[in-house]
């Protein structure tokens, strides 16, 4: 292990407030589920663990029934972005024109989620406006409902979104592939897809994976575009916002922002934990391989 | 799924084939870019100057969303909002970038990635639910009073720290340090360790080799995860509403309580202006930094 080995304090120091800084981070979702067990709820002298918070949650159909929604639209937005980040990543490879797509892929990174939200809601009523001259006057009525606020618009915001991180990690991913062994796989006959497919896929399936995994996040976290774009329904954020909102924070809206805050924790560590033991397990691998004749 | 066999002058050919129809599939990503976010974000600059109806607009040449913005409480509290996010970045910096430093200088090269990615988890926890959450940590009988009060450090709970100016900078330091650590740390990976070593063996100290190695070669990603940070602290509404007290707004607050009002105008043209302030700066930083120097280690 290379230490600093001048000022070890300073090494351990640094260690320490780093640390510290994550486990700030994290402190307020911690404390905020530390509360949802608690049946006197906020501020209460005494702390008496309970369930009760979880059950009223589960027993109140507006949540179920958004919970249903935000499943829904986390698998589109995943069945989208992915195959998007994908498809751009190997675009990015092989395009002369790489500060523009890249530039194009992670702009939405930087535009705040109030402006791209409003700006796209505008713009999808601007175009449900000319949808809806259409159909009455030339009697197209079949484009009516094209860019209704509804489902549709609402995964449109999450793939934009989303669709920078997928392409991110699954780019990462391919710059440890070798093109050269594209190059072989054709070279031995194969065609491109399948030189993909068996090749280059195998190999870089565990970016794709850990972008399908970010994306579902991404998108079951989201609350500003969806709210501004969903039209009718509603999705978790939005019930929990609502509910923040017009009752004030209740129990209950403890357990839901505990709810969310474990399902994304244990996504995110299951891919930590799977992609860093399977990295593990490959290096233990290598070393085997590696492993002089008659020298074990 | 298996490969797809390709015979001579078939249909198939031409669709899945090297000069098939299958190679536009490679421009899908960059076409829905383009009209759905470059698209109706240009747009924001023409939908600005349109006319107010009472429920929508209609096509014309006004100034009148500029005029009300800039001549109402709106543009002060936006320059409000620019200073308090300007602060979150120059804490952030001082909080995370050190960390990056750290990380590639001093951490080991197999486990630096690790170490990075700690900061991932708290990213990817819903913002929505880490500001929301950041309310009974800083309240008056929150987590951070009552420690306090514990420790005998303080004899009553700060009000300052919820609700207040001070509060939105909290929040926004804690939504957007891990950027200033990704950012920070990419950059660095630009930077060869020898570099360091030969700072140390030709006895530069620290802030030398700060100042004249580490910031010039980690420019293009600090600027990057500055602008991030000060363009998202301008622009989440959510934050100022949850942490910011009655009239608290960003630019961000201001957008979505111009769309409730139905003054779409308004909202345009408050959303060019950040569009046009975000495009400023980042093709500032590209010409002071080739922020492009960023992704090298993935391109």
């Amino acid at each position: 292990m290379l230490q600093d080995y001048r000022n070890p304090w300073l090494y351990r120091g640094m260690w320490v407030y780093l640390l510290l800084l994550v486990g700030a981070l994290l402190l307020p979702v911690f404390y905020t589920i530390y509360i949802s067990f608690n049946e006197h709820g906020f501020g209460a002298q005494i702390y008496d663990f309970t369930w009760d918070w979880y059950r009223v949650m589960l027993g109140n159909t507006q949540i179920i029934d958004s919970l249903r929604w935000t499943l829904g639209l986390g698998a589109a937005t995943v069945a989208i972005a992915v195959p998007m980040g994908l498809i751009a990543a190997k675009h990015y490879k092989r395009t002369r024109h790489k500060l523009v797509l890249v530039t194009l892929m992670l702009a939405p990174l930087f535009v705040p989620a109030d402006i791209l939200g409003s700006a796209l809601l505008v713009y999808f009523k601007n175009l449900n406006r000319a949808c809806n001259w259409l159909a009455d006057t030339l009697g197209l009525e079949w484009i009516r409902t094209w860019f209704e606020l509804g489902f549709g618009t609402a995964l449109v915001g999450q793939v934009l979104w989303t669709v920078p991180y997928a392409f991110i990690v699954i780019l990462i991913t391919m710059s440890r592939y070798h093109a050269q062994q594209t190059e072989a796989a054709r070279s031995c006959g194969a065609t491109g897809w399948q030189a993909f497919w068996r090749v280059e896929f195998p190999q870089i399936r565990v970016g794709v994976a850990s972008a399908s995994a970010f994306v579902f996040i991404l998108s079951f976290n989201e609350y500003t575009r969806t709210n501004l774009l969903k039209g009718g329904f509603d999705t978790f954020t939005t019930v929990l916002i609502s509910h923040m909102f017009n009752t004030g924070m209740s129990e209950d809206s403890y357990a839901m922002a505990g709810t969310v805050s474990v399902i994304s924790m244990l996504v995110v560590g299951g891919v930590l934990v799977w992609s860093l033991a399977r990295v593990e397990r490959l290096e233990r691998e290598a070393r085997a391989a590696a492993t002089p004749l008659g020298s074990a | 799924m298996g490969g797809v066999p390709v015979a001579a002058g078939s249909w198939r050919r031409r669709v899945f084939g090297e000069e098939g129809l299958v190679r536009y599939v490679f421009l899908l990503p960059a076409a829905f870019m383009v009209l759905c976010f470059a698209v109706p974000v240009g747009l924001t600059l023409v939908w600005s100057v349109f006319k107010r109806t009472q429920f929508w607009m209609e096509p014309g040449l006004t100034l009148f969303a500029y005029e009300t913005f800039f001549t109402s409480a709106r543009a002060e509290n936006f320059a409000y909002a620019m200073v308090h996010a300007a602060i979150a970045v120059v804490v952030s910096f001082l909080l995370g970038f050190p960390i990056a430093v750290f990380v590639r200088r001093r951490v080991p090269v197999s486990i630096q990635h690790r170490v990075i990615l700690l900061f991932i988890l708290p990213f990817m926890i819903s913002e929505l639910i880490r500001v929301f959450a950041l309310r009974p940590v800083l309240a008056r009988h929150g987590l951070v009073n009552e420690f306090l009060l514990q420790l005998g450090v303080i004899d009553e709970p700060i009000s300052a720290i919820l609700f207040t100016p001070l509060g939105v900078i909290i929040g926004d330091v804690m939504s957007f340090l891990p950027f200033m650590v990704f950012s920070g740390f990419l950059a660095m990976e630009a930077v060869q360790r020898y570099v360091f070593e030969v700072c140390d063996d030709l006895g530069a100290g620290a802030l030398h080799t700060f100042k004249d190695v580490i910031l010039p070669l980690a420019a293009p990603g600090i600027f990057a995860g500055s602008v991030f940070i000060f363009v998202n602290g301008l622009g989440v509404g959510l934050i100022p509403n949850i942490l910011g007290g009655p009239g608290a707004v960003n630019a961000g607050s201001i957008v979505f309580e111009s769309i409730v009002a139905l003054d779409f105008p308004l909202a345009m043209a408050i959303s060019a202006i950040m569009i046009v302030t975000l495009v400023a700066l980042l093709w500032i930083g590209h010409w002071l930094f080739d922020l492009t120097r960023v992704l090298e280690p993935i391109s």
